[in-house]
């Protein structure tokens, strides 16, 4: 039998730890803090865990109908068009016991293809999917049970369902509508047209070489156009629907005809505000269709208890379809309402809804004082929130929901930060939002808690609390790193201290622009923070670091596929520096052209497919009359260069350093040869396991690699607080944050760093050839953007603090270190403190992002190989939360090999 | 009287493709088992006048004002289309 890398290495007297300050106990450790939502809660929950991904073509029926009549209008009203009749027709139900209504698609994980960005990637399997609908016969119980064991995925055809993406279910019926409604916008999609115009920029064919070789993850033109950014709901909750539409109207009155000395776009105002009275009546039409369905489920039913929350259900919907609400619960159902709206206006992932806690806070304090609703009450609405939110899916291809994603839609909550004053933000509700995260685990919400020295210690203990749930939430993140990020990047455009008080995380962890409205509440003004920026989940998105480093030790040529990607360098890379210059030569050429072919999409997008609803919410849009594609949000330079595998670049780099350049061990030809021949080990995908320590030496793998690649392991390693390898990470970010200022967006703003890995550490891993800090070829790169390389960070937790704050995270969007902790580690009162400790030391070195997972591995390998018997489990991966059984292998495989620290 | 399933009857909330609830009972159902008898028929484009089947779960909606008249599909929910019509 073939021997493991572990096993390897032990042979040879090397020990490969994955735990560090101590030893796990040898029984499965469950977590300390385990809570219950309420009733109500639960059996919403238990629905929603047997419930799979479903897909409808119902949206976009009706939009591509309304679409294909108004060829001749202009485009910002065709579109509005189009959502006012998709909006107008979406069907509602409501399901008994829940308090919050209203969702994305006619079921209650349901989701719907948006040709008019793609359409391309699933009529590429035109002729399967048809197959598949014409062949299925009935459902079979047992094959449906089956998929429950990959909680809500759908890998799979079976029974009258057919399967997408490998993650939606379409019901049979359907197939034949999904495939002539994409029919129809062939040629026409962003994607289609970004494309044909995409090709005109000089060096695209080294654009389409990155995208085969999987030096780039996504296209985020067509892919997600919008998202990892904070919606704002103030001109909902402040003036009612009916407020919008009369701002609107008169605004036309005063613009129609007028350039207003904008003889560019002056003239726009008229149509844009047109557009935006058209999608609200979509909206209002929508709110009523629920208000309706309420009334007739009130008129069937025979419990009176139920019969009256019916009643009020549709109450609520008729009076906030037209007012602003006047309570809690109404304030609450509007912002669910808006932020589907918003969802299904475009395809999104990462609309977060920002500081709730804040937003919501007026309608809790009057309500509270009035006696109009209990805490407890208020926690169950919260709690049914996270049902809602965990619910929501988006509908994308494979690469991106699978790849990036791991099906995650990051509907972030911050909590804590500072109010527009500087003094601490925290309230009452927002110590409810954490109970209720406790009482309610489930992906939705992530929480992520804006870290200051201000904010007060009992909610700082609360948040570990919540975090021992496992739940791998709150997420802490610098309130004053993020301030210092936002008034240096959006300086420009008018970002003072004020403003920057104002930020929210938008998507899993990217610092997004917010500003300030006064909210009014019975003669009672609050004024609560919202997002007024540009989505940052454009830009150049997940380039490859350790596969440029591939391409520079191979001059130019792609040792998985052999293709060419880059011109050849033809440099001997006789020294250190000739090798990090040619790498950083090759990666500006990769972001440049990857940003201009990526701004081309997005002005297709920004002229045909704009935001109308997400626009309107915005500062400053329905001031100024210009939507997101006419800068009309107050904050606009969102786009950004995001990086992947910094650690494992970094982790290869002093290896590369220390063995061929400093200490001359190996020359560069033999390392190159190790790295071509994986070390005499299988790959990954052979083996089907993504993790070092399980990777297997191949039958004809004699030892001629074994020295140089213990060498290779044993070099040093980040996270150690070792200047050898830290070094090189301060230089890499002193080079890549100031590089991005190069790039410019199609709004004509500097692009900035952004350093998450979402899961592109596993799919970009897997693309890759084994690399010179001894990883082996396919296995995932380091997680995030600060973690150490599983089994390599030996020195503790306060060590891995000073390797990752060894650079002023301040000139990044963000930096994101996760690390795993046994459940025993943090034990009791003690380790709550211990936690925050580690947590404030860490934030006080300059750190930005700091995450923790609390699992026992023992836990997760058992998980892998009994996933029915966990349906409910949760992990952290990079920046969210996931149900472990919705996760990839490679993801999966890389989290169980994380580093667990017995000890903090 | 044709005997409906569960996902063409009113009484019914789909939960996903394969499932849903039983708003009188509180059951869970499977969308393509039988419904009992008395319960509410869906409006579905395979219910109304207006729909004209070409082929295999694909057809035309006679009332759309697209020319040519603009695709339907059979099991289309029509609670919220102003043009449906009961045979």
């Amino acid at each position: 039998m073939a021997k493991t890398l572990k096993a390897v290495l032990a042979d040879a007297g090397i020990p490969m730890n994955f735990q560090a300050g101590g030893q796990a106990p040898d029984q499965l450790i469950d977590r300390e803090i385990q809570r219950e939502p309420h009733p109500r809660v639960q059996k919403l929950k238990h629905i929603f865990m047997g419930t799979l991904s479903s897909a409808s073509n119902e949206f976009p029926y009706w939009y591509t109908r309304e679409y294909m009549l108004h060829d001749n209008d202009v485009p910002v009203l065709r579109r509005a068009k189009s959502l006012k009749t998709a909006f107008a027709h979406s069907t509602p139900v409501i399901i008994p016991g829940e308090l919050l209504t209203m969702r994305k698609a006619p079921y209650f994980r349901g989701s719907f293809p948006m040709p008019w960005l793609s359409e391309g990637f699933y009529m590429a399997k035109e002729d399967e999917f048809y197959q598949e609908a014409l062949k299925r016969g009935s459902a079979s119980v047992d094959e449906h049970s089956k998929f429950g064991q990959g909680g809500g995925n759908v890998p799979n055809s079976f029974g009258k369902v057919v399967s997408i993406a490998g993650k939606f279910g379409m019901r049979q019926e359907e197939i034949p509508a999904l495939l002539k409604l994409a029919r129809l916008w062939y040629g026409k999609s962003v994607d289609d047209l970004g494309n044909r115009y995409e090709k005109m920029v000089p060096g695209y064919g080294t654009k389409e070489k990155i995208m085969r070789n999987i030096v780039c993850m996504f296209d985020s033109g067509f892919t997600l156009p919008q998202g990892r950014e904070v919606i704002n709901y103030y001109y909902p909750l402040e003036y009612g629907f009916d407020g919008i539409i009369k701002i609107a109207r008169e605004m036309k009155d005063k613009v129609a005809g007028r350039a207003d000395g904008d003889g560019m776009v002056g003239m726009n105002r008229l149509y844009n505000y047109e557009a935006v009275i058209y999608v609200v009546e979509g909206i209002q039409s929508w709110i009523h269709n629920y208000a309706k369905e309420a009334r007739r489920l009130e008129s069937l039913e025979a419990d009176a208890h139920q019969k009256t929350e019916f009643k009020e259900m549709a109450e609520r919907l008729e009076w906030i379809a037209h007012n602003p609400p006047r309570t809690f619960i109404e304030a609450f159902q509007m912002i669910e309402t808006v932020h589907i709206a918003v969802l299904n206006e475009d395809a999104i992932s990462g609309m977060s809804p920002g500081r709730i806690g804040q937003v919501l806070y007026p309608y809790f304090e009057q309500d509270m004082e009035a006696g109009r609703i209990t805490e407890d009450e208020v926690i169950e609405l919260l709690e049914l929130d996270r049902v809602f939110k965990t619910s929501i899916d988006c509908f994308a291809s494979v690469g991106v929901v699978g790849g990036v994603l791991s099906g995650n839609t990051f509907n972030t909550v911050s909590i804590g930060g500072l109010d527009k004053e500087g003094k601490s933000a925290v309230n009452r509700l927002e110590y409810l939002i954490l109970e209720a995260g406790a009482n309610n685990a489930m992906p939705q919400s992530t929480l992520s808690l804006l870290y200051d020295e201000k904010l007060p210690e009992d909610f700082l203990l609360l948040a570990m609390e919540v975090i021992k749930t496992g739940a791998g939430y709150p997420a802490f993140m610098s309130n004053q790193i993020a301030q210092e990020f936002l008034k240096n990047h959006y300086g420009h455009e008018g970002m003072n201290v004020e403003d920057a008080r104002a930020w929210a995380i938008g998507g899993c962890l990217e610092t997004s622009a917010c500003t300030w409205k006064p909210l009014h509440l019975n003669g009672k003004e609050y004024w609560i923070p919202g997002g007024a920026g540009q989505p940052t989940s454009v830009g150049v998105h997940f380039v490859s670091m350790p596969k440029i480093l591939e391409l520079t030790l191979f001059n130019g040529i792609d040792q998985k596929t052999g293709e060419t990607v880059f011109a050849p360098h033809d440099k001997s890379l006789d020294t250190y520096e000739e090798l990090f210059e040619q790498f950083k030569t090759y990666w500006k050429e990769a972001v440049d052209i990857l940003a201009l072919t990526n701004n081309i999409q997005h002005d297709i997008w920004r002229k045909n497919n704009m935001a109308v609803f997400n626009s309107l919410l915005k500062p400053d849009c329905l001031d100024k009359g210009h939507l997101i594609n006419e800068l009309g949000y107050r904050y606009n330079a969102t786009f950004n260069v995001e990086s992947a595998g910094t650690i494992t670049l970094v982790n290869a780099m002093a290896a590369l350093k220390k063995l061929v350049y400093d200490e001359k061990e190996v020359n560069l030809k033999e390392m190159k040869n190790a790295l071509k021949d994986n070390f005499g080990f299988k790959t990954a995908q052979e083996i089907n396991s993504f993790s070092l320590a399980d990777q297997e030496k191949r039958e004809d793998g004699d030892k001629k690699w074994d020295k140089l690649h213990f060498k290779t392991l044993q070099a040093p390693k980040y996270g150690n607080d070792d200047p050898y390898a830290d070094n090189i990470l301060l230089d890499w970010e002193n080079f890549f944050c100031p590089d991005c200022k190069n790039y410019e967006s199609l709004y004509g703003h500097p692009m900035y760093p952004c350093q998450i890995s979402v899961s592109t550490h596993g799919a970009m891993g897997s693309a890759t050839i084994a690399s010179p800090d001894g990883r082996l070829a396919g296995t995932t790169f380091a997680d995030a953007s600060m973690s150490a390389y599983p089994g390599t960070d030996k020195n503790g937790p306060f060590a891995l603090l000073n390797s990752a704050a060894i650079w002023d995270h301040a000139m990044s969007q963000n930096s994101q270190l996760n690390i795993k902790i046994h459940p025993t580690a943090i034990k009791g009162v003690e380790g709550a403190k211990k936690l925050l400790d580690l947590t404030r030391a860490y934030m006080r070195k300059g750190g930005f992002h700091i995450q923790y997972n609390v699992v026992d591995s023992k836990v997760l390998k058992d998980a892998q190989k009994h996933p029915e018997n966990y349906r409910d489990l949760m992990v952290r991966v990079a920046g969210f939360t996931q149900y472990w059984v919705e996760i990839g292998k490679s993801v999966q495989d890389e989290l169980i090999a994380r580093t667990e620290y017995e000890g903090v | 009287m044709e005997m409906l399933t569960y996902k063409d009857t009113r009484n019914y909330a789909p939960i996903d493709v394969t499932k849903g609830m039983d708003l009188l009972t509180r059951e869970i159902v499977m969308a393509d088992t039988q419904a009992p008898e008395g319960y509410e028929i869906m409006p579905k484009c395979k219910f109304c006048k207006n729909f004209k089947e070409t082929d295999t779960f694909i057809g035309t909606c006679e009332a759309s004002m697209n020319e040519p008249r603009f695709i339907a599909y059979p099991d289309m929910t029509a609670v919220t289309c102003e043009m449906y019509e009961t045979m």
